[in-house]
């Protein structure tokens, strides 16, 4: 009972991580319609900035460094759209994924030229957990628990009480209406690049307080967060924040029956269960 | 002959079409009008196998052929243009029609691998047709030229000998006349008249009420989903239900 | 398609004699250009070792040639998007590789590899191709990453990460290719079975109504193309040549393991394939040799000895560069296919 209790907990940890890319990943796509494929490298170099400021010549405290590491996420993500997302606003489907592509590997790869392929670590000792009837919980993973409230809290704030946020919404819903009605829809887009890479480097800071460092780290949690944002059905942000939590729970629940090399593909198998049975996302209407 | 019984289709709550029964049986060259949003497209799209209807049944030849993929229509006899005409604007004009012929063997692999021979004998026989079928439509000369180059008159033009070339037994034509010029309207009329000659049958929707009358034997009225007439196009013309539900609302 | 006209054969023909002298050309290219770009001094003296360096980026790219005219039918002819491409590529090696250490001869090997790569590509084709765009492009991403945990997972049967060495080299009808010209032979000859298959398959109405398909699939549908049809097919000739690739690459490198097989091959591929031009015949060729020609004199830059390992990931980054640079600027690559003047 205690190791499936602790596997709930487990799951629910994994899921604010992954439901924090999936908002991110969700919300790009119901701005702008396409799925950001480079969106894992901006969870990877999330922790990577953080990874920069803690150590020389910074050397900030954890607690400082993240401040800087999420502006400088939040940068990445601005320059992304400014550099290749912009310019490809009306190219075709198959220009911008492949574009999106070349920019994770990139990336990725700017990465590995940085600090090599092994994996790091921020170097923290390894505390011991609290034990709370019968689960135990470190400190690491009562942040992650806090800071996923709070960035769930300040996105609805941001969306459902801020005229920035009704614009971003109004453009997720129809953009061309939205400019028509007078939206200024650049600025609703780079909000929207704004809130999505914070959440994306919040999520990888989290996720390699809890786990590590490796430049490889986005590949896997793009296709999780992509899984969660079919889930709750895209451009809906609620629906990716259940969405993560369900993949969360499924992945840690799933170890309990299969092999652990696999949990990986947990949240892959979900995905290919949604697809084939949602038709309305499949295949859209028969006539386009 | 196309037979339709009956069909309904709803999209969440708005009704697009509602219980429409006609039959084109003995009709060469039959309209559909009304004004716009009652359900035209929507039941061209439902004949043409690319929705699905709620209810009812349509028949062809006697065979059912509601809820039926689209590809397999052409082979019934049956094909349809669009009303934004949808050619191929990378192909050439050539290649657009060169698609079009029903159970080519170059395009199953088995025959690719061992019956090249047949292959190349049968695409000289679609390219035979296809040139005559320029020659019908009068665009010989735009035989290499990319659709996408085409004016928007040509190319619907070329839509419409696209599926003739099909050897269809019926044609469901959405709006031929729309967004083209009155010039090239007497192409279309002339073209469409030599194809009837030559055995088409059609099934035309459109807006421009002289072309209708001029063409069509038959002609059926649809308004909010419902056929609200049919008949000859005197019938029509005077029916005080059809001027309502063009004038009223 | 324009060899099934009436207009004269030869044509055809004509063009592949000339693609073939291309390819020839560019490989006497590489030759001066290693030498300006010259390898460290201690090698300068061994003059054979300049020519096993050309003959194996022949080699290369005889078998990334391959790789990405396969994937060119499913992106280029058919516009799928298949981003998990690579998994194929280790089916196709484990498969030929498993069985060759096991003391299967090669030509079964061989067919083992094609057939169990055409067998998955046909699996996944069936859920995968109802999905649209960028779904499917992520489910067959997802795929290749599933793949690679699969061998990576089953120890048992593919020895995990410490992978599979002493791949025997292949042989067949008596020749055994273990020199280095002998199996450029062989990449050659299995490049150019490939081209000709290719051109049979997209030069030709199946590869008219592919290109129907992939442009318009809704009026393709309305003249009677079974779009699921022709995508399946597209896909499954495409998985079978990637499984060649794959068989070529395991008996040549002697040694695979599941980090071969990763996301970062198929972009490579991906990038081969745009670079050359995508819907075009000789693209991937084009775009393999560009390629390799650019990761060569990459390599050559005369690098102090502590900064060679930057070297792969600076490479990688000029080509993720590369990339979206092409999209952005000239998303038809070098080839660009004939659509409108």
């Amino acid at each position: 009972m205690d190791i499936l209790l602790q596997s709930v907990v487990n799951g629910i940890l994994a899921g604010c991580i992954y439901a924090l890319f999936a908002m991110g990943l969700t919300l790009i796509y119901g701005v702008l319609n396409f799925v950001n494929f480079a969106h894992g490298e901006l969870i990877m170099w999330g922790a990577y900035f953080l990874y920069i400021f803690i150590s020389e010549p910074f050397s900030l405290p954890l607690v400082v460094a993240v401040f800087p590491a999420i502006l400088c996420t939040v940068f990445l993500g601005i320059a992304m759209d400014f550099a290749v997302f912009r310019p490809l606003r009306k190219a075709d489907r198959l220009t911008l994924l492949i574009a999106a592509m070349g920019l994770s590997f990139l990336l990725r790869n700017a990465a590995q030229f940085f600090w090599g392929a092994e994996v790091q670590t921020y170097g923290l000792e390894i505390t011991r957990g609290y034990r709370y009837l019968g689960v135990s919980l470190t400190a690491n993973q009562i942040l992650i628990i806090v800071v996923t409230v709070i960035c769930v809290i300040g996105v609805y704030l941001l969306f459902f009480r801020t005229s920035i946020g009704k614009s971003m919404r109004a453009v997720s819903d129809n953009l061309d209406l939205a400019r028509v009605v007078g939206i200024n829809a650049r600025r609703s887009i780079r909000a929207a690049w704004i809130v999505s890479a914070a959440l994306a480097g919040t999520g990888g800071i989290l996720l390699a307080l809890d786990t590590n460092l490796n430049p490889e780290m986005g590949v896997i949690n793009l296709v999780k967060a992509f899984a969660a944002t079919l889930i709750g059905g895209v451009g809906n942000l609620w629906g990716a924040l259940l969405g993560g939590l369900l993949i969360g729970l499924a992945e840690n629940l799933s170890v309990l029956v299969i092999s652990p090399g696999y949990k990986d593909a947990v949240a892959f198998a979900i995905m290919v269960v949604i697809l084939l049975t949602r038709p309305y996302i499949v295949t859209g209407k028969r006539m386009d | 002959m196309l037979e339709i019984r009956g069909v309904t289709k709803a999209f969440g709550g708005i009704r697009a079409v509602a219980d429409c029964t006609l039959s084109l049986e003995g009709l060469a060259i039959s309209g559909l009008i009304g004004p716009n949003g009652s359900g035209k497209t929507t039941l061209f799209n439902i004949i043409s196998g690319l929705l699905r209807p709620d209810g009812g049944q349509i028949l062809f030849d006697g065979v059912r052929i509601d809820g039926r993929p689209p590809h397999r229509m052409v082979r019934l006899g049956l094909i349809r243009t669009f009303q934004l005409s949808r050619v191929f604007a990378g192909m050439t004009v050539l290649d657009n029609l060169l698609l079009a012929p029903r159970g080519q063997h170059g395009e199953s692999l088995r025959s690719l691998a061992w019956r090249r021979g047949a292959i190349r004998r049968q695409e000289a026989l679609n390219r035979e047709k296809a040139l005559e079928t320029l020659e019908i439509l009068g665009i010989s000369r735009l035989r290499d030229e990319f659709a996408g180059n085409l004016s928007y008159g040509q190319q619907k033009l070329l839509e419409m000998g696209r599926a003739f070339m099909t050897e269809p037994k019926l044609i469901l034509l959405d709006e031929p006349a729309a967004g083209i010029n009155p010039s090239m309207i007497r192409t279309m009329i002339d073209t469409i008249v030599r194809m009837k000659e030559a055995g088409g049958r059609f099934f035309i929707i459109e807006h421009n009420m002289d072309v209708i009358v001029e063409l069509c034997e038959k002609i059926f009225v649809l308004d909010h989903g419902e056929k609200i007439a049919e008949g000859t196009p005197e019938e029509i013309q005077s029916d005080p239900k059809v001027l309502e539900a063009y004038l009223g609302g | 398609m324009t060899g099934y006209c009436v207009a004269p054969r030869p044509s055809s023909l004509r063009r592949t004699q000339g693609y073939a002298s291309l390819l020839g050309a560019g490989a006497l290219c590489l030759r001066p250009f290693c030498e300006a770009f010259a390898p460290p001094a201690s090698c300068r003296a061994l003059t054979g070792e300049r020519m096993d360096l050309l003959l194996h980026l022949c080699v290369v790219i005889a078998i990334y040639s391959i790789f990405a005219m396969s994937l060119n039918l499913e992106v280029g002819y058919t516009g799928l998007f298949n981003f998990g491409h690579v998994a194929f590529l280790g089916i196709g090696a484990y498969a030929s590789a498993l069985l060759s250490l096991a003391g299967f001869p090669f030509f079964l090997c061989l067919a083992a590899g094609l057939a169990a790569a055409g067998l998955a590509g046909f699996l996944l084709s069936i859920p995968a191709l109802r999905l649209q765009g960028d779904y499917f492009g992520i489910a067959t991403l997802g795929f290749g990453e599933i793949l690679r945990l699969v061998f990576q997972n089953e120890v048992w049967l593919t020895k995990g990460p410490m992978g599979l060495p002493g791949i025997p080299k292949p042989e067949m009808l008596g020749v055994r290719f273990e020199s280095l010209p002998e199996y450029l032979g062989l990449a050659v000859v299995a490049a150019l079975l490939t081209y000709l298959a290719m051109g049979l398959v997209t030069e030709s109405p199946f590869g008219r109504a592919l290109r129907a398909v992939r442009d318009d699939e809704t009026a393709a549908e309305i003249l009677g193309k079974n779009a699921f049809a022709f995508k399946t097919r597209s896909f499954v000739i495409g998985s079978v040549f990637a499984g060649l690739a794959g068989v070529l690459w395991a008996h040549y490198t002697s040694f695979i393991s599941p980090s071969d097989f990763t996301l970062n091959e198929t972009i490579v591929v991906l990038l081969i394939v745009v670079l050359g031009g995508k819907g075009t015949r000789p693209g991937p060729v084009v775009g393999a040799i560009a390629l390799i020609f650019l990761q060569e004199s990459l390599r050559f830059l005369r690098l102090p000895p502590e900064w060679t390992r930057y070297l792969g990931p600076m490479q990688q980054m000029v080509f993720g560069a590369l990339l979206v640079a092409l999209m952005v600027f000239r998303p038809e690559g070098i080839m660009r296919e004939k659509r409108r003047k």
